[in-house]
């Protein structure tokens, strides 16, 4: 194995043979998922690479302007600098796409990284992101991502996030949902799989891997919270009951 | 060809009328086309073969795909190997790395090794040492998970052993056999339970993962 | 020499003629012929002052020696291996990323410095000298060796790095803009620094 430097590191790139690791070549400014960073080369006679909380008071104008997504601000930082910055993310495959005045949605834990160019914002679809504009952006996925065009319909645990393409719609199987096993099931308590999916239909870009154990999102829960505020009396007393139901099946495992 | 590898972790499945496929519930990633999923009872093992699930403990629900489509199925970003059956010998594999097969493919679930009956069956079971398998016959193709993907060793009159724990399938005429050895626990051992081997001998292929943890 | 060989990128394949290696325990995932497979014992095989050594650092090296004729295949928690030939100088591995080495390399215990105050990692790591070939594991993908020159010193995440070797000079970085995140985010607060000459091996997931 032939050592890699800063004069044979690809610039913005795959660490040659090898999908699971990324080399920025960095001189500015780049929003990234913090813990990220497995190794880096600070650009010689430079300032070397320094990681700033979003908070901080020098990015300020910046951040505000670029990144409105507050429930994912402590999962973020600004890389600032020069230098060959190598990222990794879990052993996730890392590809780099570039946005061309355009908008992409994402799975928040599978965007790694974007230019300070792009704007991110909450999706209406609770655990993804949206970005828009014009950039550069590394997606890390569990496997390779497979790029699908609609009409398709894709199991929520396995989308990695879908770009041009409407809003996706829930679709239920019809044969599964009239079956008497759906109605022991309670309809409350299906979330994924063969019986229900997110449909895509229309022009665009599908993106899937293979599908994750679920991963308990606290911004998932943060957002759910947030609108119970708009359930009434029987609302809320619906959702205790499918809380509940939820919990014990939980339990029983 | 049916089973297409997409990549390490997914594969692509056409289904048409009269080629169904049976899949691991919650493996199907997405899918084009008029395909309806539905479950299916795994009492086709007869009455053997309810006792030998329940008491593995195993609750692998299974779903068939029906219609005409395209679908891709893959599990929790596991490795998926296929494996293509040709009606030399049986596919044994541990029931829950089964991710998806042709319908056609008849299964039966077996306790794998001959020893000590039904009450090495329970404490097999209990050991977490998961030996019981779910066995396929006939021809056509099956779909395995491993955690980091499978090396395909060649068992030909020479024996193989296999620690239990990285053991993911076997096929053809091999007789597998599950041996103690003395000093195996020291130096191999693992977690709890006991310290087995398996012993595979005859003639196919033994299917080895690249890793000690079960699924 | 041993043929330490791969089998795809994540299974060690080493035939055995009548002589040993050392290998993680529990790391065996299957084998022919007529191969014994014994507990090296405190010391991972170098005696009772490496075990003791290893024990009081924390450093938890647990090899096993494999004797007799026949092929072992090696694997463990489906990480990538990377074999590296030794010619009378010193590895430097985290003990966990250690998958095999051949019988005649010496292992001991080193101080690593101050690292590992913020991974949790032990203050030690193990070090590999002698002449013959060593297995190392990378967690999450292959493995990736990066130069280490004056010109051009390196700082990589301590929960990412597998091993080292050449003269290199290992220090602490602590960025200023980090402290901001303590008790905020679980990010890199604390990075390694190498400067000198030599190689440093890393992998892309992170402990």
């Amino acid at each position: 194995m032939i050592p890699l430097n800063p004069t044979t590191l690809p610039d913005n790139d795959n660490i040659p043979g090898n999908h699971y690791a990324y080399c920025v070549r960095l001189d500015g400014q780049l929003f990234m998922q913090t813990g990220r960073m497995i190794a880096y080369y600070p650009a010689p006679h430079s300032q070397g690479i320094r990681f700033e909380p979003l908070t901080a008071a020098s990015l300020g104008g910046m951040v505000a302007t670029r990144f409105s997504a507050p429930l994912y601000t402590r999962d973020w930082v600004v890389a600032a600098g020069a230098g060959h910055l190598i990222l990794g993310d879990r052993g996730y495959d890392i590809n780099s796409y570039d946005l061309d005045d355009g908008n992409l949605t994402l799975r928040a834990a599978n965007l790694l990284a974007f230019d300070s160019t792009l704007e991110l914002k909450q999706s209406i679809v609770p655990g993804f992101l949206t970005l828009i504009g014009t950039g550069k952006f590394l997606a890390s996925s569990s496997g390779p991502v497979i790029f699908a065009e609609p009409p398709i319909r894709v199991d929520p645990e396995a989308l990695v996030g879908w770009a041009d393409c409407p809003s996706p719609s829930h679709h239920y199987d019809a044969g599964w949902m009239g079956g008497f096993l759906a109605g022991a099931m309670g309809m409350m308590g299906v979330n994924s799989g063969e019986e229900r999916q997110f449909d895509f239909t229309g022009a665009g870009t599908v993106l899937i891997q293979s599908s994750e154990s679920t991963v308990a999102d606290p911004h998932l829960v943060q957002q759910l919270e947030g609108q119970l505020a708009g359930l009434g009396l029987s609302g809320l007393q619906r959702m205790q009951q499918a809380v509940a139901q939820q919990l014990a099946q939980q339990q029983q495992r | 060809m049916p089973f297409e590898q997409v990549n390490g972790k997914v594969v692509a499945v056409s289904v048409a009328p009269g080629r169904e496929v049976l899949a691991r519930k919650g493996a199907m990633l997405a899918y084009t086309g008029d395909v309806h999923f539905s479950p299916v009872h795994m009492g086709q093992g007869g009455a053997g073969g309810m006792v030998g699930r329940m008491m593995s403990g195993e609750q692998v629900a299974m779903m068939v795909a029906q219609g005409s489509g395209t679908v891709h199925y893959g599990y929790r970003g596991l490795y998926v190997t296929i494996i293509e059956l040709d009606g030399s010998g049986p596919l044994s594999v541990e029931a829950d790395r089964l991710v998806a097969h042709d319908a056609a493919l008849q299964s039966t679930v077996v306790f794998l090794g001959s020893q000590g009956g039904i009450r090495g069956a329970v404490r097999g079971a209990v050991s977490g040492q998961g030996l019981f398998t779910t066995q396929l016959h006939g021809y056509g193709t099956a779909a395995v998970l491993s955690h980091g993907g499978t090396i395909a060793l060649p068992v030909n009159g020479r024996p193989v052993a296999v620690d239990p724990q990285a053991y993911v399938a076997h096929i053809g005429q091999v007789n597998v056999d599950i041996s103690a050895s003395v000093g195996w626990r020291d130096a191999v051992g693992r977690g709890s339970g006991e310290a087995v081997q398996l012993k595979c001998t005859g003639q196919g292929t033994v299917y080895v993962q690249a890793s000690e943890q079960k699924l | 020499m041993q043929g330490f060989r791969l089998n795809g990128s994540r299974v060690l394949e080493i035939d055995l003629m009548g002589d040993a290696v050392r290998a993680a325990t529990g790391s065996m995932i299957a084998y022919t012929g007529d191969v014994t497979f014994k507990n090296a014992g405190m010391g991972g095989g170098d005696g009772l002052m490496a075990g003791l050594k290893r024990r009081a650092a924390g450093e938890s090296v647990a090899l096993m020696h494999c004797t007799g004729q026949g092929t072992v295949w090696f694997a463990k928690d489906a990480m990538e291996v990377l074999i590296v030939e030794l010619n009378g100088d010193t590895l430097k591995v985290e003990s966990e990323q250690l998958l095999a080495l051949s019988d005649k390399l010496k292992t001991d215990v080193a101080f690593a410095g101050v690292r590992g105050a913020s991974s949790g990692q032990g203050l030690f790591t193990t070090t590999v000298t002698g002449y013959g070939t060593v297995a190392l594991l990378s967690a999450g993908g292959p493995p990736i060796a990066l130069e280490v020159s004056p010109q051009y010193p390196l700082v990589v995440d301590p929960d990412a790095f597998v091993a080292s070797q050449g003269q290199l000079n290992q220090s602490f970085v602590t960025d200023v803009s980090w402290r901001n995140l303590i008790g905020e985010s679980s990010g890199e607060a604390f990075s390694l620094r190498f400067d000198g000459s030599g190689v440093v091996y890393i992998q892309p997931e992170e402990r």
